[in-house]
């Protein structure tokens, strides 16, 4: 138990510090929700429900990037630098560092919500019933298991240089063609058409029904939850191809 | 004495190339041993199997009287590794209380700090921003984190300067002074020479000798006795090789060079004493010793080149 503590807190001191981290999870998605609320919102029909909605995306933009970016790509220059095997020469059990890892991340992961809710709370004014602001804060920490699983798959890979290139056009292409970035209403058909069936659609739909006044729909749980296992297979699948030396 | 770590008849292959092929040893509690070889020798593959890292294809190991990888096996050992990453984004003191929190019996902090030789705003400081020298002292500490029995260390003076260096190796004899047993890997036959009390020569995955540095460096080094014949009728190098054949425990290798007999043996004592004894007509006896470095350098290169394969990418 306190190995697990210590290891937490360490992982957590360890993000934080992390610059790219601060940019990518906490400047960047306030700085857009700012521009695309305050700035460029000029011919949005129903104002407060889009700043409502935009404030959705923005969160699960944010955590969707934490998992993707910081936690795969953490787990690759670990074991690039020798650090996975410094690990393995001592007595800390590797689920308990994994867990740590999972904790610390999901900690994390609750903090940029907060933050991000209430700069939309401080920006916009943005009111939600206090059972909203709950249920959507879970459902961006929960449903981000599979962005979490992804960033595993990414930490198999060999090069930060090549994790780091694929995270970013993962990030970016999931974020724009799942309606994060701007309304997927506007996005062409073919698009919307291959969008609803990506993670990250049905993880900001979940997050946007609930500022609607509805629930995340049994459709994008399951389309999640099928992406959960999918990245999990695999990554174990590649996990156990690279350690069978 | 106890034995503290045991190798029987250990190999590894990797993608059908023997890295270490069918290596045994016993390290006794309380000794220093080193590792010594030309890179790709089998040195860090062999260290990597008793640390629990890589599974031999073949044999057994054990550690501590368990296997090694062994959760209680790996309380009481430290290591540090070739390439000492230092984790990012946490400071050097952080780093040696965490690793304090992985054993049950840790050491004492404040030795610890002392041991890593960092000064209080080094300690502040992250591992990435450490100069290499500054990184390796932590990762020593690190190492001596949960007060080990068993210390491994992987060429552990790469990039110290001579002072470090000294402190070092001052550091582990008074561990080893204290019960502990030491193991290093080191290309240098002189560290290995100075420090430890017995050396395994590593080469080509196999070791090709085994005893203290003095016993080492007779095996290495070529000792001859070289004499000329008083007289140039008879065959004097089948004479002699005859004559020495008949007394000498040990091959002799007998040569001719210049009308000088040349007899290459490992005892030249006991081949000086049969040649005098034997009342031979001989004249201007020399008793020559090569030089170690040359020699260790001729096995080094003989073999360093063939046998290069990446076990950091296996683990």
């Amino acid at each position: 138990m306190k190995s697990l503590w210590m290891q937490s807190k360490a992982e957590i001191l360890r993000i934080v510090r992390n610059p790219y981290f601060v940019f990518w999870s906490l400047a960047m998605p306030i700085l857009f929700y700012f521009i695309f609320t305050r700035v460029l919102n000029g011919d949005m029909p129903n104002l407060e429900e889009w700043q409502a909605h935009y404030l959705m995306s923005m969160a699960a933009f944010s955590v969707m990037g934490t998992s993707v970016m910081t936690f795969g790509l953490r787990l690759v220059q670990e074991r690039t630098q020798g650090w996975s095997t410094v690990l393995r020469t001592t007595p800390l059990p590797g689920a308990v560092y994994a867990a740590s890892k999972m904790f610390a991340q999901m900690l994390l992961n609750l903090l940029c919500i907060v933050v991000i809710f209430t700069s939309g709370w401080l920006i916009n004014g943005v009111r939600l019933s206090a059972s909203q602001w709950l249920m959507a804060g879970l459902w961006i920490v929960i449903a981000s298991l599979p962005f979490l699983a992804l960033g595993g798959l990414i930490g198999c890979m060999k090069k930060v240089d090549t994790a780091n290139g694929i995270s970013n056009v993962l990030y970016m292409g999931l974020a724009i063609s799942g309606g994060l970035w701007m309304p997927f209403e506007i996005m062409p058909e073919a698009m919307q058409r291959v969008g609803k069936w990506l993670p990250s659609y049905n993880y900001g739909d979940g997050a946007w029904s609930i500022a609607a006044g509805g629930s995340p729909s049994a459709v994008s749980m399951l389309i999640l939850l099928g992406y959960l296992i999918a990245f999990m297979v695999i990554s174990g699948y590649v996990r156990k191809k690279q350690e069978a030396v | 004495m106890t034995t503290v770590i045991e190798l029987k008849n250990v190999s590894k292959t990797f993608r059908g190339k023997k890295a270490v092929d069918g290596v045994s040893f016993a390290i006794e509690k309380g000794t220093i041993t080193a590792l010594l070889g030309p890179n790709g020798a089998g040195k860090t593959t062999t260290m990597s199997m008793m640390l629990g890292l890589l599974q031999p294809s073949e044999g057994a190991l054990s550690l501590l009287g368990g296997a090694p990888g062994d959760r209680r096996t790996r309380d009481r050992i430290g290591a540090m590794l070739q390439e000492v990453a230092v984790m990012d984004g946490l400071k050097a003191r952080e780093l040696i209380d965490l690793f304090r929190s992985y054993y049950s019996r840790p050491a004492d902090r404040d030795y610890l700090i002392k041991l890593s030789g960092l000064s209080p705003s080094d300690l502040n400081r992250s591992g990435q921003k450490m100069s290499g020298g500054q990184r390796r002292s932590l990762g020593f500490a690190l190492a001596m984190a949960g007060n080990p029995d068993v210390l491994f260390f992987d060429e552990p003076t790469v990039g110290l300067d001579t002072t470090a260096r000294r402190r070092f190796w001052d550091e582990v004899r008074q561990l080893a002074k204290q019960g502990k047993t030491v193991l290093f890997s080191t290309h240098y036959l002189e560290e290995a020479d100075s420090e430890a009390d017995r050396i395994l020569l590593f080469d080509q995955g196999k070791i090709a000798a085994d005893g203290t540095p003095d016993e080492i460096k007779r095996a290495l080094v070529k000792r001859s006795v070289s004499f000329l014949p008083e007289t140039a009728d008879a065959d004097w190098q089948k004479r002699t090789a005859g004559l020495l054949g008949m007394r000498l425990e040990n091959e002799a290798e007998v040569t001719e060079s210049n009308g000088r007999i040349i007899v290459t043996a490992e005892d030249t004592d006991a081949v000086l004493r049969i040649l005098i004894e034997s009342g031979l007509g001989i004249r201007d006896i020399r008793v020559d010793v090569g030089r170690l470095d040359a020699a260790f350098e001729q096995l080094t290169r003989n073999h360093g080149t063939n046998a290069q394969i990446d076990t950091r990418e296996a683990i």
